[in-house]
């Protein structure tokens, strides 16, 4: 039985990777796929996780940093349950809400109300869950009449704010992050900052990729430093933010180097 | 810290639950009781989004829903254009409509498994967003797609019905035979689907070909003809044809006859052949799929 001071997300030495023939399908992909020819394949084998290994603590913000194509959102993927691994595992205590760049799977056809619903579904929830939530989503999410008119008539803006609005009102035990916060104004991303601080103090586990480095700060009580699918750094925030910088301020300062 | 938080903190303390562990496995499947646990779990998402479905469906048309019975009706009026010209039927009015039924109960059934098929066959292409961001079984999307087109079908059967005693053609206790065949054929064609979905994932191009491939398997089933109307030397061919034992034994089940047991039998067997291979090749690839979409 898990207890309260087990973590609410364990990696251990996650590993995924993916086959890319060469950008795109052809008809000599197809005859390799075959049965039997398998280990003959000419494509490169992407490695986007190479064994990374934490633990996140129930209750806690938790930050990943990195640059792009460090892996970070495959991690998420990962942790989600949207991606298997290909080596390592992932444990959670808990049900995960990814709340990740695309937003929720809503139908563009139907209206943003009707979409609360399909939303809440879709992450694993009961119709009765759901309606429980119904009016709070709505109101969070300050669409207004909007409400009622078709997703297709959404901005990016308004659309991200109803899922965001979805997943972090439906009684959330993990909620993943990724770049989510960027949604919005700045009156409704400093909502939604406190929004994550209240869901934290009901024990809910907070997982936040973001490339701004602000939120991560003001959010995180610990953070992971990820590049080129390995673990560079795990730590307080403070120590591993600091350390990132000073990374980048070098190599910054070796790429300035050659251009003189 | 710069935040104040909005609302009063209620820190309730949570049931504990089962930690869900995720590791790469050998055999590529997913445990099987678990999955299909998970799957029963959200029945009440696979209901809301057929119904979403066919709620976005025919939203912007004037005729809506009726488009229901007007599909089977208009196509099965098209066929026998079509096979009057390629075989003319002489000049007796019963068998011609024999014919004009046994061409709108032939094509609507085609069609409703055809979408089966097709359905669950581009149903996790279709739902990209779906798949990208939620976690859940993605069996969920084929059973969706067979759901919706169940919801669909159920009208057109009964208007049909109505049509077929109508029209004075016998109805019988045999008529029960329509749901145990049903079932066989509805469950052949969504394994077809299954087979077909992680693929058109990786080869878009069976997406192009699909439709055509679909066009000459109704020609090479009893569909625009009838089982006594296929010449000998064919027959031999045309049985092996997944599709035949059910066509042929729903010829009988509308003639007012039984079902042969030989019939029945052969559609068992490839139902459940094509379901086994069907689960087997979604499920192993569908922790993948996210990749390649």
């Amino acid at each position: 039985m898990p207890s309260v001071s087990d973590p609410a997300v364990k990696v251990e030495n996650l590993e995924v990777s993916f086959r890319t023939t060469a950008d795109r399908p052809s008809i000599r992909g197809l005859g390799s796929s075959l049965p039997g020819r398998r280990g003959k394949v000419n494509g490169t084998v992407v490695e986007a996780l190479r064994g990374i290994s934490f633990d996140v603590q129930r209750g806690s913000v938790y930050g990943v940093i990195g640059r792009n194509g460090a892996g970070k959102s495959t991690m998420f993927r990962a942790v989600a349950g949207i991606l298997s691994p290909t080596g390592g595992q992932v444990t959670t205590s808990g049900r995960v809400t990814p709340l990740l760049t695309v937003g929720l799977g809503f139908n563009r056809e139907l209206s943003g109300y009707e979409n609360i619903l399909l939303g809440g579904l879709a992450l694993g929830l009961k119709t009765d869950e759901v309606k429980n939530h119904h009016e709070e989503i709505v109101q969070f999410s300050e669409l207004g009449p909007a409400i009622m008119h078709p997703m297709r008539t959404y901005s990016s803006g308004m659309f991200s704010r109803l899922a965001f609005s979805v997943a972090t009102h439906l009684d959330p035990e993990i909620v993943l992050i990724d770049e989510a916060l960027s949604a919005g104004d700045a009156a409704f991303k400093k909502k939604s900052q406190s929004k994550i601080l209240d869901m934290c103090s009901s024990d809910t586990t907070v997982m936040i990729v973001s490339h701004g480095l602000e939120v991560v700060k003001n959010l995180a009580d610990r953070a992971l430093w990820l590049d080129k699918g390995l673990v560079k750094m795990e730590g307080t925030t403070e120590d591993v933010i600091g350390n990132y910088l000073e990374h980048l301020a070098v190599e910054a300062n070796a790429t300035s180097m050659e251009d003189m | 810290m710069l935040i104040e938080t909005t609302e009063g903190a209620q820190a309730e303390p949570r049931p504990a639950r089962k930690p869900r562990v995720m590791a790469a496995r050998r055999s590529g499947m997913p445990p099987l009781r678990e999955y299909m646990s998970e799957v029963v779990d959200r029945r009440q998402f696979i209901w809301h989004m057929a119904r979403t479905n066919l709620k976005g469906k025919h939203f912007d048309s004037v005729l809506g829903q009726l488009w229901l019975i007007l599909d089977p009706i208009l196509l099965a009026a098209v066929y026998y254009m079509l096979r009057s010209v390629v075989r003319p039927m002489g000049s007796d009015p019963a068998a011609r409509t024999a014919l004009i039924t046994h061409l709108i109960w032939a094509v609507s059934f085609f069609y409703f498994t055809r979408g089966v098929a097709l359905g669950g066959a581009k149903s996790v292409l279709g739902n990209k967003r779906l798949v990208l961001n939620a976690s859940f079984p993605r069996l969920i999307l084929p059973l969706t797609a067979l759901v919706t087109a169940v919801i669909e079908f159920i009208p057109t059967l009964g208007i049909y019905l109505l049509f077929h005693a109508f029209m004075g053609q016998p109805i019988t206790m045999n008529l029960v035979f329509l749901l145990p065949i049903l079932i066989l054929q509805v469950t052949f064609n969504f394994g077809f689907g299954l087979l077909l979905a992680p693929a058109m994932v990786n080869y878009r191009d069976i997406n192009g070909f699909i439709t055509y491939f679909l066009r000459v398997w109704l020609y090479a089933s009893p569909v625009l003809y009838t089982v006594a109307e296929i010449p000998a030397g064919l027959e031999t061919y045309l049985r092996w044809n997944p599709l035949y034992p059910l066509y042929a034994s729903l010829e009988q089940v509308f003639g007012g006859s039984p079902p042969s047991v030989d019939y029945l039998l052969a559609a068992l067997a490839w139902a459940v052949t094509s379901l086994v291979i069907g689960m087997i090749v979604f499920m192993r690839k569908e922790g993948g799929l996210a990749i390649r979409l």
